[in-house]
């Protein structure tokens, strides 16, 4: 009833006292800028992460194996074989190994970075599987004998020889102390693109890739493989293909049941990655809650000084005929009416500081409909509880001894 | 149409209890312009604010126009008040962030007027009391008798059948008490009921029956011939 007057009676009564009322507002406008600006910037960082996630594969389980007590081989090229005849659903599978060495062509010593596996490598990694422009990728046969040979990127090629039709040209790569002579089969596109400005010109490692079996029999250190990375056709297949491959691993090793092998997808990783921040979220909105709960206190208080200094005015309302609960409507509204606004001050600073906040970050903010509804729901509902007591304690006043009140 | 008989009010804090009413009986016709006189603690507010329903009292009876107000709900003594009972207080009790206008129209938005016709109806009862060119101005910019008048206004508004002030001259200096009593008086000769509550007898003067109140007890009940102030425009 009344809503109109109601209305314009809070506004006048909010005007009247400007700075009271912002001061009042403030514990409320923090708390909803900070509920905001975390929930644009955490979305917007659940959704980059998400897209990363799904850019690597969601068809991806990467296999790791450890086991404290013994160092042997946990995985064997026999176990690959294996798994890829006994497991339809399995499109690639290869070792997941990456090693550094030397290359020292001309004199000059380059760091590479030298990934190894099947030649299902090229299509499971993100670094040596760009499209070939020379040449091949090193093939069954290269892996089945041991060839000596590698695939390198177009910009190692250009850093080592100065051009990119390189194959059959030889690498001198040292790794652990040991020399190999590398005979260059295939090259890939460069990848330093994403590098560059993080390293000198000079400093960029060169990233190559060759069959595991042609280092596992020229470096002794290599013993047995411990990460594997299987790609099956669908999404729906990672969970039973994931427990096949460890029941088989642990058939096939003897360890049933001791927790050697631990499949994981990007799936869970990203149900982690979203769990740890969804922690961190909820963690920051609860103080963020309580911002805004003192912010409620603070309106509460506001509003029984307001009910104190207008007793008289309450008392005369009474006699010009207000009912209870047309003071109690007026006043609850007024206590709404100082939270909505803060509430609204709040949503605008909120999606300031997210704006700003994620372009540091170099994230986009996710400020979504239903999040702005919840923060003008929430600070109404914080008007409401809070307000609630000092109205009724205007409503009940005795007319005759607000009228007298001095 | 005000009809109280045997009213008793008992204020109770602390110590012994305290008779601020003791068995009251009075009855006012349509038409009377009455002051309740007697000196501070002689029970004359007292009795002003059980008559205008803003205070309850123990025992007795009260009929406004017929009507047992004795066992009514807080919602409905409002209601009675809003449509009944126009009031019209020493320190004017004006809303401070209205203008004169939304003051005036006040009782009718409690009273669920339509806008339009709060507007016409608190236009007409300013122009009443010769404030007619002074709806927009806020209250704390025109003068003292300027908000009494102001404040007549709001009070007959809603129509009420009793008008009800307490010491309504009280703040005010010599010359506007006697802008106000004229208006009462131009009021009365228009119909209004009005009891007014004051402790100076110059005021009681302009009215046409007192009634003294001395230690909660009526001791004297005379109607007289009020003196006369010449009807003017107001200014």
């Amino acid at each position: 009833m009344f809503i109109k007057e109601n209305f314009k009676m809070a506004l006048d009564s909010i005007f009247a006292n400007k700075m009271r009322s912002f001061l009042t507002m403030l514990g409320i406008i923090i708390g909803i800028a900070s509920v905001i600006a975390i929930l644009a910037v955490g979305n917007g960082a659940t959704e980059e992460i998400t897209a990363t996630f799904s850019e690597l594969g969601a068809t991806t389980i990467s296999l790791d194996a450890t086991d404290p007590e013994q160092s042997g081989d946990l995985i064997t090229n026999e176990d690959l074989t294996i798994l890829r005849q006994s497991i339809d659903e399995i499109n690639y599978i290869s070792p997941n190994e990456t090693t550094s060495g030397t290359v020292s062509n001309d004199g000059e010593a380059r760091v590479a970075v030298v990934s190894y596996g099947t030649p299902d490598l090229q299509y499971l990694t993100q670094t040596m599987s760009s499209s070939l422009i020379e040449g091949r990728y090193f093939n069954e046969a290269d892996y089945a004998d041991a060839q000596d040979v590698v695939v390198i990127d177009s910009d190692g090629a250009e850093a080592l020889f100065g051009r990119v039709d390189v194959v059959g040209e030889t690498i001198r790569i040292t790794v652990q102390q040991q020399q190999m002579n590398l005979r260059v089969v295939g090259v890939v596109e460069g990848s330093f693109g994403n590098l560059q400005g993080a390293f000198e010109e000079s400093e960029l490692p060169l990233f190559m890739a060759m069959p595991y079996t042609t280092v596992s029999n020229t470096l002794p250190q290599v013993d047995g493989i411990d990460s594997v990375i299987i790609e099956v056709q669908s999404t729906d297949q990672i969970e039973p293909v994931s427990q096949q491959v460890v029941r088989i691993l642990e058939l096939r090793h003897d360890a049933v049941g001791e927790n050697i092998y631990n499949a994981q997808n990007f799936l869970q990783a990203l149900d982690q990655v979203d769990n740890v921040l969804n922690l961190f979220i909820n963690f920051i909105a609860a103080v963020a809650g309580i911002a805004l709960l003192v912010g409620g206190i603070g309106v509460m208080n506001i509003m029984l000084v307001s009910v104190t200094e207008r007793t008289r005015e309450i008392g005369t309302r009474k006699a010009l005929g207000a009912t209870t609960s047309v003071i109690l409507v007026q006043f609850l509204m007024e206590s709404i009416i100082l939270s909505l606004i803060g509430g609204m001050i709040g949503l605008t600073l909120g999606i300031l500081l997210s704006t700003l906040v994620a372009g540091a970050l170099n994230i986009t903010p996710v400020i979504t409909l239903g999040s702005v509804l919840l923060v003008l729901l929430f600070s109404s509902g914080v008007g409401v509880f809070f307000g609630i007591y000092p109205a009724r304690k205007a409503a009940n006043l005795n007319p005759i001894d607000a009228l007298r009140y001095e | 149409m005000i009809e109280i008989t045997d009213i008793e009010k008992i204020y109770r804090m602390g110590g012994e209890p305290l008779k601020a009413l003791d068995k009251v009986s009075l009855s006012i016709k349509e038409g009377e312009f009455t002051s309740i006189m007697g000196p501070s603690g002689s029970g004359k507010s007292t009795l002003m604010n059980i008559l205008g329903l803003l205070d309850r009292f123990d025992s007795g009876t009260y009929k406004l126009n017929g009507t047992d107000v004795t066992g009514l709900s807080d919602s409905e003594l409002a209601g009675i008040r809003n449509k009944e009972i126009g009031f019209v207080f020493q320190s004017f009790n004006l809303m401070a962030r209205m203008n004169v206008l939304e003051n005036v129209m006040l009782p009718l938005v409690y009273a669920k007027v339509p806008a339009k016709e709060r507007k016409k109806r608190a236009t007409e009862a300013l122009e009443k009391v010769g404030l007619g060119n002074r709806l927009y101005h806020l209250t704390n910019e025109i003068s003292g008798g300027q908000k009494q008048r102001v404040a007549i206004a709001r009070a007959i508004v809603n129509k009420p059948s009793v008008l009800m002030a307490d010491e309504p001259t009280g703040n005010l200096d010599s010359k506007t008490t006697e802008d106000i009593m004229r208006i009462f008086q131009d009021l009365n000769k228009e119909g209004t009921t009005i009891v007014m509550v004051t402790h100076e007898p110059e005021m009681a003067a302009y009215t046409k029956r007192i009634v003294y109140f001395r230690d909660g007890v009526l001791q004297k009940d005379e109607n007289q011939e009020p003196k006369t102030l010449m009807s003017k425009e107001a200014n």
